[in-house]
């Protein structure tokens, strides 16, 4: 068809409805927007695609035409599910585009001709019926984001010190101030911004929680663990963490099942471990571990995840260390004045190593059963 | 009669514009079809099995239903319970064959009741009254499409008793020489060789290949916007130039005249152009002093009649004669779209 740019624009929108529907049902449901912002993102796709490529490239669109172009546009919006950092699991979601891709062509080669008479002719515009049409997905859209905006978790700002343990026991932000005691997080969507946490068990503890953000907190004087989490996901960075001997400093474990988790840009001084994971998926990028007793960053307990760009200072044993079963990714580290080896690789564990570098530290070795790829 | 809706002709466009009346909610009886032949596809019938055509130029939606779909490979593929029509058609391969084309026809007749409304006429004068027009002294009504085909058949000058017309039934002597370089002429290339013949294609420009009569985005309200703002004559002359698809290309010498040993010469030249050639439009554009351009009736957009048309009444043009409004109007898909502008006014008053 030769789509005329109202007409191409006017289909979007008229294909867009009903998956619209859908994801308002399914966020209402489940409690959760991400359905809703996949369908507001592929649909914003689809109208930038249209007006800024598509009408001017394509004057006429032949119908096998719609296989490639859908496979761009997934590509483009779950390329920006990912930059935007949407909580859209990748099956769910590409099931979702694909049903509302299947539901489009449905809807462009029959539903369309058949409701409307001229459909084709007119290059895929609906006559009168275009702009309410348009207003309609506008109005939807604005009140979706209008109920998302006025229910979203409230935002509690702390001012001075703050006598805790605190429990964050629903979906909230809390931000700035200095709690002593300690803060336990049980609940989903959760953020932390800019809190300074002074002794407790745990300074931070998350436990069963997922989409919990952490970002900016500064810990000290922990009994135990400076920040833990247990089968949970969290997305932790620019954080400061000084540990005292006999703890560890960063400790994320058992949430194999539960999603990816991410430890970036932090700062942590002391404890027997800096950083560790534990039957774990995730990320530990971009920090500075420094003065650990024992290891300064693990990654064990058959757990998955890439370390990198880390780096690790005066730690007494091992610089990075990937044990038990884990698979490691481990690139573009520095690892200064280690006292054992620089990286191990340790029962039944496999380290690719990358561009690492070693200052006055031994380099990578393994066990028997394990094995160090470069 | 009842009738307030007239159309003038009963072939493929005004067979069209009445399922398309049909369709949206006009009863039969409303509707007068003046022609000639109760067959909506009589003389295209004939003129597909003089050229021994098999399959059409036109692809999946050219057929005479008043929605594009179901087209016929979707129609094809339903009846067969094949997908390869579907397939054929999404990569704009999918040609129907003279029979399912056709067995729409037939369909679409049925379907419509066109023949309560059928009258059998031939309508040679419009006359023009307050309350609409008067057709051969029927009506008046309110609503007329003049569905009225193309005016007769081209021949070239100079001809004798070998030649004779593509779309008249013939037979292929041992030399062949065939005249034009369009859909017709192509075919009857390999009619004629098929035939044992030695042919012969006498041309004075090389063929120009495409898909259809015209690009594709002329189809459609994309294309119109482009050729309504420029100068239409000059498109349309431009692209009466004879086409065929590439797939009826064959390697065939070439004379730029009739060879005089040519026992066959056969004129693949078309039909003859222009209102003037028309009996019935000739008079209506004198008496009503309508405005022209060159060989064409000047039409508003929705293919009506500017001078006679107005807030009571609806004189419109369908099939070849409407391509002022819409230049591939001498296809289906033409028909089609002349047929939904005019139910639409056909439904207001």
């Amino acid at each position: 068809m030769s789509y005329t740019l109202r007409g191409r624009l006017e289909s979007r929108l008229a294909a867009a409805a009903v998956p619209l529907a859908v994801a308002i049902a399914w966020s209402a449901a489940g409690q959760e927007w991400w359905p809703l912002e996949l369908a507001a993102l592929m649909l914003a796709v689809g109208l930038v695609l249209d007006a800024g490529a598509y009408h001017r490239l394509l004057p006429y669109q032949p119908a096998w035409a719609a296989l490639p172009l859908g496979a761009l546009e997934l590509a483009c919006v779950m390329g920006l599910v990912f930059a935007l950092g949407l909580p859209a699991p990748l099956e769910p979601a590409v099931a979702f585009f694909f049903l509302s891709w299947l539901w489009a062509q449905v809807l462009a080669h029959a539903g369309l001709p058949l409701a409307r008479l001229e459909y084709a002719e007119d290059g895929g515009e609906l006559g009168r019926a275009g702009v309410p049409l348009g207003l309609a997905v506008a109005l939807v859209l604005v009140a979706a984001g209008g109920v998302a905006w006025f229910t979203r978790p409230p935002t509690v700002h702390l001012e001075g010190v703050v006598q805790g343990p605190l429990a964050l026991d629903h979906a909230q932000t809390l931000v700035g101030g200095v709690v002593r005691g300690g803060i336990v997080i049980t609940a989903d969507d959760v953020t932390v911004r800019d809190v300074t946490v002074v002794g407790g068990d745990n300074a931070i503890e998350v436990r069963d929680a997922h989409d919990v953000h952490l970002d900016g907190v500064r810990v000290l004087g922990a009994t135990e663990d400076g920040i833990q989490a247990r089968q949970s996901s969290v997305h932790l960075e620019d954080c400061v963490v000084d540990a005292a001997p006999g703890t560890q400093g960063i400790d994320f474990s058992f949430a194999m099942h539960d999603g990816m988790s991410m430890i970036e840009d932090c700062v942590v001084h002391g404890g027997d471990v800096g950083i560790t994971m534990h039957t774990m998926m995730g990320d530990i990028a971009g920090n500075v571990v420094v003065g650990a007793r024992h290891h300064g960053i693990e990654m064990t307990e058959m757990s998955m995840g890439k370390v990198e760009r880390n780096e690790v200072r005066d730690a007494r044993d091992t610089g990075i260390y990937c044990g038990d079963h884990s698979v490691c990714e481990v690139e573009h580290n520095r690892l200064v004045r280690i006292g054992g080896p620089g990286i191990k690789a340790y029962y039944y564990s496999g380290a690719e190593l990358k561009e690492n570098t070693f200052v006055d530290s031994p380099r990578a070795t393994h066990s028997s059963d394990s094995t160090l790829t470069r | 009669m009842s009738a307030r809706i007239a159309i003038a002709g009963s072939g493929l466009a005004a067979l069209v514009a009445h399922a398309t009346l049909r369709a949206g909610g006009i009863p039969a009886g409303e509707i007068a079809v003046l022609g000639d032949d109760a067959d909506p596809a009589a003389t295209w019938r004939v003129r597909a099995g003089a050229i021994r055509q098999t399959h059409m130029r036109s692809e999946s939606d050219g057929h005479p239903y008043p929605r594009t779909f179901p087209g016929l490979a979707a129609r094809e593929a339903w009846r067969t319970y094949d997908p390869w029509p579907l397939l054929l058609s999404a990569a704009d391969r999918y040609r129907p064959s003279v029979r399912t084309f056709l067995d729409a026809v037939d369909r679409v007749r049925e379907a419509s009741s066109w023949d309560e409304s059928f009258v059998p006429t031939r309508i040679s004068r419009v006359e023009v009254r307050d309350a609409g027009f008067v057709l051969d002294g029927r009506g008046p009504f309110a609503n007329v499409l003049l569905a009225l085909g193309h005016p007769g058949l081209a021949w070239p000058d100079g001809r004798d008793a070998r030649y004779v017309h593509a779309y008249e039934p013939h037979e292929y002597a041992r030399k062949v020489a065939v005249i034009g370089a369009g859909m017709a002429a192509a075919t009857e290339w390999r009619n004629a060789r098929a035939d044992g013949a030695e042919v012969v294609s006498v041309r004075r420009r090389e063929p120009v290949l495409r898909p259809l009569n015209l690009p594709r985005p002329f189809f459609t309200k994309r294309g119109l916007d482009e050729y309504r703002s420029g100068d239409r004559a000059v498109f349309l002359r431009a692209f009466s130039a004879p086409s065929y698809p590439e797939e009826l290309q064959l390697d065939v010498d070439v004379a730029s005249d009739v060879p005089d040993d040519a026992e066959t010469v056969v004129c693949a030249t078309g039909f003859l152009r222009g209102y003037r050639n028309d009996a019935l439009l000739a008079a209506l554009a004198d008496e009503y002093g309508l405005e022209t351009d060159d060989q064409w009736l000047a039409l508003d957009d929705d293919a009506t009649v500017p001078a006679l048309t107005d807030a009571t009444r609806t004189l419109a043009l369908s099939g070849v004669h409407a391509q002022w409004a819409f230049p591939a109007a001498d296809t289906l898909a033409g028909m089609r779209w002349v047929a939904h502008r005019f139910l639409r006014r056909c439904r207001t008053r």
